[in-house]
């Protein structure tokens, strides 16, 4: 059974020129049939949760994330706007846990976020999979951080990707990181969870006892990111130029 | 005498998966739905170069999906093998949509047109004919992609910021080094596919002058802004 709202999503900002032809489903189908997709069946976790732009935190969305492991420390996801069918692809996620993170230079550090009250705070669920066999994995990612960026701004009505990725930050239990209760009343009803029961059921999960004070950025420094995009020379092959 | 060009794929640093934590992903993988990626039914293989610098080439694998016959959106891997790394994503529109974008976001864009018919851009494991058939609708659309992880430079981890990538254009701007290893290592021949595609038209209206960074360099920088809304919300007086 799906969950989805889906009038509540298929219609906003995406391109609703022309459905797929009949032609070019004969042609992914084929190549579907002759082509291993090897990566992407990988994926073995869908998490929902929510994030705010950096550069205008009251700006917040539904995410979700579809998840790669490539090994105990490290995480890779795709992001997108809904999990049905037409999802929109709106960026990508790497996880890290806390060994791997007190490794990066701080330069690097500040561009990444602590995962902890998005867990502890029942903000991040696992939809369709039992709370009890999803907490092993709740405790392991309470610990990590996270660097989020995203490529296309559906939640302005952006039909097509505009401008450069976006820094993106989870909620925060203060100031601009707390999330609007519509934004997570809106999930849980479609999803049938409750940020509340969650977040009681995580209560054993341990508060990590360091978080890294330059992850997160904004919390400590009130200053946020914005990436932009200059013209420069062009380093050629000059020899064929 | 060219360097070696050729794809390098650093380790990931890190543990190996505990038991107690595949048994989760395996749940999770049989529990969960994975809506938006079951549309992904194309891989495409081709290359990209960094927008300020066209020395460093990376060898992309496209996992793309459609949204609708105007665009595809398309998972960027390292490698076809289940260990791979996400280094990045593309959106491909067709010419019209491209068509209808801002003036300052078509430079971000890059053509087609040339990847199609010198046959690097390739999708593995297609036999030609079919492969044609969509790489005639490909030859005519514009991408815009974005790497976040520099694999190329050896990053064991995916550092810095976003990349703006481009694709090549014309002849001598691919290192031979790198051609020959993907088309050893595919069985392709791009030479050959070159002559089968001759008859492929670019976009309509010809290759538009803003796109592929209408020939100069881009690079990402990051701003340190006020952020907003800061703090706590203003209270609102009235004024009479």
């Amino acid at each position: 059974m799906s969950l989805t709202n889906e009038a509540g999503h298929k219609t906003n900002g995406t391109p609703t020129s022309k459905p797929l032809s009949t032609g070019q489903q004969i042609l992914n189908k084929g190549a579907q049939m002759l082509q291993s997709f090897k990566p992407i069946n990988q994926m073995t976790q869908h998490a929902c949760t929510f994030a705010l732009y950096n550069h205008d935190m009251s700006r917040q969305i539904e995410t979700h994330h579809f998840i790669t492991r490539l090994n105990q420390d490290f995480l890779q996801s795709a992001v997108y706007d809904t999990d049905d069918t037409n999802g929109r692809l709106i960026g990508i996620e790497y996880i890290v846990s806390d060994a791997i993170f007190e490794t990066l230079p701080p330069e690097e550090q500040k561009l990444w976020h602590s995962h902890a009250y998005e867990i502890k705070s029942g903000l991040w669920v696992h939809p369709r999979m039992p709370e009890m066999i999803a907490m092993p994995e709740l405790k392991n990612l309470a610990k990590t951080y996270g660097k989020f960026w995203c490529t296309w701004q559906t939640d302005r009505g952006d039909k097509v990707p505009l401008g450069m990725p976006s820094l993106m930050m989870p909620p925060q239990s203060e100031g601009a990181g707390v999330v609007k209760p519509e934004v997570v009343r809106k999930r849980d009803e479609e999803y049938k969870v409750s940020k509340e029961d969650s977040m009681k059921s995580r209560i054993e999960i341990p508060e990590p006892e360091w978080i890294n004070p330059t992850a997160d950025y904004w919390r400590q420094h009130n200053k946020c990111f914005e990436v932009d995009v200059e013209s420069t020379e062009i380093n050629v092959r000059t020899e064929y130029s | 005498m060219d360097p070696v060009h050729a794809s390098i794929h650093p380790e990931v640093p890190g543990e190996k998966t505990k038991i107690g934590t595949s048994l989760v992903d395996t749940a999770a993988a049989a529990i969960q739905s994975f809506g938006p990626t079951k549309q992904i039914h194309q891989h495409l293989c081709a290359f990209h170069f960094y927008a300020d610098d066209m020395t460093r080439q990376v060898e992309a694998h496209h996992y793309c999906g459609h949204l609708n016959d105007e665009m595809r959106q398309c998972l960027i891997y390292d490698s076809p093998n289940a260990d791979a790394r996400l280094i990045g994503l593309e959106y491909i529109v067709t010419e019209e949509l491209f068509l209808t974008l801002p003036d300052t976001e078509k430079p971000l864009w890059h053509s087609h047109e040339y990847e199609v018919k010198s046959g690097v851009l390739f999708l593995p494991g297609v036999p030609g004919p079919v492969e044609r058939k969509d790489l005639e609708k490909v030859a005519k659309t514009y991408g815009k992609t974005i790497h976040f992880w520099q694999v190329d430079r050896g990053d064991e981890l995916p550092l810095g910021l976003p990349q703006v990538m481009m694709a090549l254009t014309r002849d001598g701007q691919l290192y031979p080094s790198l051609a020959k290893d993907v088309e050893s290592r595919y069985g392709v021949s791009f030479e050959k596919e070159r002559e089968n595609r001759a008859y492929i038209q670019g976009p309509v209206h010809g290759i538009h002058p803003k796109a592929n960074a209408a020939g100069v360099g881009l690079q990402t920088v990051l701003r340190e802004i006020d952020c907003k809304p800061s703090g706590p919300e203003p209270v609102h007086r009235i004024f009479v």
